[in-house]
């Protein structure tokens, strides 16, 4: 079986934010509820400041300690699908220690106050068990991995796009938009992206172009030093992450 | 001797009343607000997921671990001068952490499905699961032992046998409890391999004042009316072991606090300076809930005078709930990977719902320790030690 990776290359990332969206479409989250996201950061001051993005899906991580803090194992780890982190939402019983532990902050508790008014959940109101059913629904459907729309009490996260990749050709290297054969696999923000700064592919196969690009281009993973090994990778100047300041602390920038 | 308790009286039945109505108003509420609302109505967010109705378990949980270890002294180490706190020790354990896990309960997603999916998938890496079997565990030995205490059998094999296993369960709960949050490197602010000594020490502080306090309201506050095994442990080792561990408590947070404001490391270094001492509520509650009460007890005049160690009582009641609650959302205030999504500090308080479930908790264990006192004989002792006691001479106390 594959193991899947994503590359992100940050000197070609615009910021513009077209996976978020078409991530947001194609799983039907809230607002808020970005399992992708493009997060920005300001770093340094005149005339060294510096104005930073990078986007931030699920890492899947190989060592994944969402995984190991979970107490129903409902968040598992699926080698089978490519080393996908999923969340089984049968059998989540939303104590979201899961959150606590995940340290790239991407798992969402969506029970919770609207991120904008009005409330779309109250807008298209649940059905069939789902926290919302909005008129549009992506037709994938699958608890067990946390596909689809949630219901209430549970933790979502990014599945990379498990019910899209799940069907290319068994042993494919790439999962490239560009190829027809394979574009209908291809994860949306992946397919999405205009400038072309990410890459997916099978980690496990040395041919794969994501690994050629690792090695060539000296992918990193991002807050390396915690453990989790990440199987995204980012390339390009910028790929670090800035310490966090809060505004006006006791011991400045 | 039971006759000079004052909860098996009127004053008893009012209590029983008040809170009776509390937590069913309390109760109402929080079950309106879930249901209408759902869990909006909490002010925790995704970003900051653990809010005040967990720090109320973890100090329910931890007043009920203290009390268990308490009640090991006479139980397990056989110092037979406490035996007289001991039947209340096992009471008010049991029933504070029943009300904890039912505040624990209406925080969660899925409160039922945890009965079936946390036994059937035995995650056993998962320090949360350890937790639910050992509090569960704990659970079941202090209702075997306390139903042993109510069959008059004290000291036989069995009951020494389950005395000594409860007394492993409660260590085992509350340093995994500690675990859950001293396991987490990802938050360094809790990432501590010492927390569980810090949490025992915590626990037993709690579990004190608890034992202190609902010792002294079921006599009106009137040592005299206590029976003397009681008097005699209210007189003689109980207020130094509440003065040693209020000072160790003090101790473990004055050392945390300079690690963490020495430390360069933002996400340890921001929540002592710009989040804890920021807090005027921080900085009193540790001021008069731990300091204060600390040294009010150190001196031997005072902690012996019923007054002092019930307000000493109320005021680490207080300085511990604040203790847990800034503890839990301090681990969370500096947003992990959020970029300037989050300008600042995540900021919490808690929602009227989550005080809802707060009060919920107080009112139902204030409810089953009324009916406690009013249907058993919380302060009965062994009948052989009962009957050596010669009315109005109490024993001279030996720690
Ligand atoms: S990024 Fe977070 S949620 Fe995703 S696998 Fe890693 S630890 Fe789990
Ligand atoms: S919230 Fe759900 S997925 Fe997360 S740790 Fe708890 S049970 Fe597991």
């Amino acid at each position: 079986m594959a193991k899947w990776g994503m590359v992100i290359d940050l000197d070609k990332c615009t910021g513009c934010q077209a996976c978020t969206t078409a991530c947001a479409m194609e799983n039907n989250t809230l607002p808020g509820e970005s399992w992708q996201d493009v997060l920005f950061y300001h770093e340094g001051e005149y005339p060294t400041a510096q104005m930073k993005w990078l986007p931030r899906p699920c890492m899947q991580c190989e060592s994944p300690s969402c995984v190991y803090v979970c107490p129903t194992r409902a968040t598992y780890k699926d080698d089978e699908a490519g080393g996908i982190v999923f969340v089984d939402w049968n059998k989540c019983i939303g104590c979201k220690y899961c959150m606590i532990a995940c340290p790239y902050g991407v798992r969402f508790y969506a029970d919770e106050q609207p991120l904008v008014e009005p409330d779309i959940r109250d807008v298209y109101p649940g059905e069939n068990g789902q926290m919302w059913s909005p008129p549009y629904q992506n037709p994938e459907q699958d608890w067990r991995r946390g596909i689809g729309i949630q219901p209430k009490g549970v933790v979502s996260k990014c599945t990379f796009c498990h019910h899209r990749v799940s069907k290319a050709p068994e042993g494919v290297a790439d999962l490239d938009e560009d190829d027809p054969e394979l574009v209908e696999y291809v994860p949306a923000c992946v397919r999405t992206c205009a400038p072309k700064a990410r890459y997916f592919g099978d980690l496990d196969n040395p041919e794969s172009n994501v690994n050629r690009l690792i090695g060539d281009k000296h992918g990193v993973r991002l807050l390396d030093h915690t453990g989790n090994r990440p199987q995204v990778y980012y390339l390009g100047a910028g790929a670090g992450v800035p310490a966090f300041r809060p505004r006006n602390s006791r011991r400045g920038d | 001797m039971s006759d000079n308790n004052v909860m098996k009286g009127t004053a008893g039945t009012g209590l029983l009343l008040l809170s009776a109505i509390v937590l069913v108003v309390s109760f109402g509420f929080v079950m309106y607000n879930l249901t209408v609302y759902g869990h909006a109505s909490f002010n925790v967010s995704s970003s900051l997921p653990w809010g005040q109705p967990i720090s109320t378990y973890l100090y329910f949980a931890l007043a009920s671990s203290g009390l268990g270890l308490i009640a090991a002294l006479p139980l397990v180490f056989g110092f037979k001068q406490y035996y007289g706190i001991a039947k209340r020790s096992i009471f008010l354990a049991f029933i504070i952490l029943i009300s904890g896990m039912a505040v624990l309960a209406l925080e969660l997603g899925h409160p039922f499905r945890m009965l079936w999916a946390i036994p059937l998938n035995m995650q056993i890496q998962s320090a949360m699961f350890w937790m639910g079997v050992f509090y569960a565990a704990d659970l079941l030995f202090l209702l075997w032992k306390f139903q042993k205490m109510e069959s008059g059998e004290w000291d036989s094999k069995a009951t020494r046998t389950i005395g000594i296993a409860s007394f492993l369960g409660v260590l085992l709960a509350s340093g995994t409890l500690a675990l859950i949050f001293g396991m987490m490197s990802m938050r360094p602010f809790w990432f501590d391999g010492s927390l569980p000594i810090y949490f025992y020490l915590t626990a037993i502080t709690s579990g004190m004042a608890a034992l202190v306090f609902f010792s002294y309201l079921a006599y009106g506050f009137d040592r005299s009316r206590m029976p003397e095994r009681m008097q005699s442990a209210f007189t003689g080792g109980l207020p130094k072991l509440f003065a040693a561990v209020l000072g160790l408590t003090v101790l473990f947070v004055g050392v945390r606090a300079i690690t963490g404001l020495y430390s360069n490391h933002p996400e340890v270094y921001h929540v002592w300076a710009d989040y804890l001492f920021a807090s005027p509520v921080y900085v009193l509650s540790v001021l008069f809930g731990l300091i204060v009460p600390f040294l009010l007890m150190l001196v031997p005049k005072l902690r012996v005078q019923s007054q002092i160690q019930v307000l000493v009582a109320i005021l680490a009641f207080g300085g511990l709930f604040a203790e847990r609650y800034f503890f839990v959302v301090g681990g969370q205030v500096v947003p992990l990977f959020k970029g300037t999504w989050a300008w600042d500090m995540i900021q919490y308080s808690p929602s009227a719902a989550e005080w809802g479930l707060t009060i919920m908790g107080s009112a139902m264990f204030f409810t089953l320790y009324v009916l406690g006192e009013k249907y058993f004989n919380l302060s009965a002792v062994p009948e052989q030690l009962a009957a050596t006691e010669t009315p109005g001479a109490p024993e001279k106390a030996t720690a």
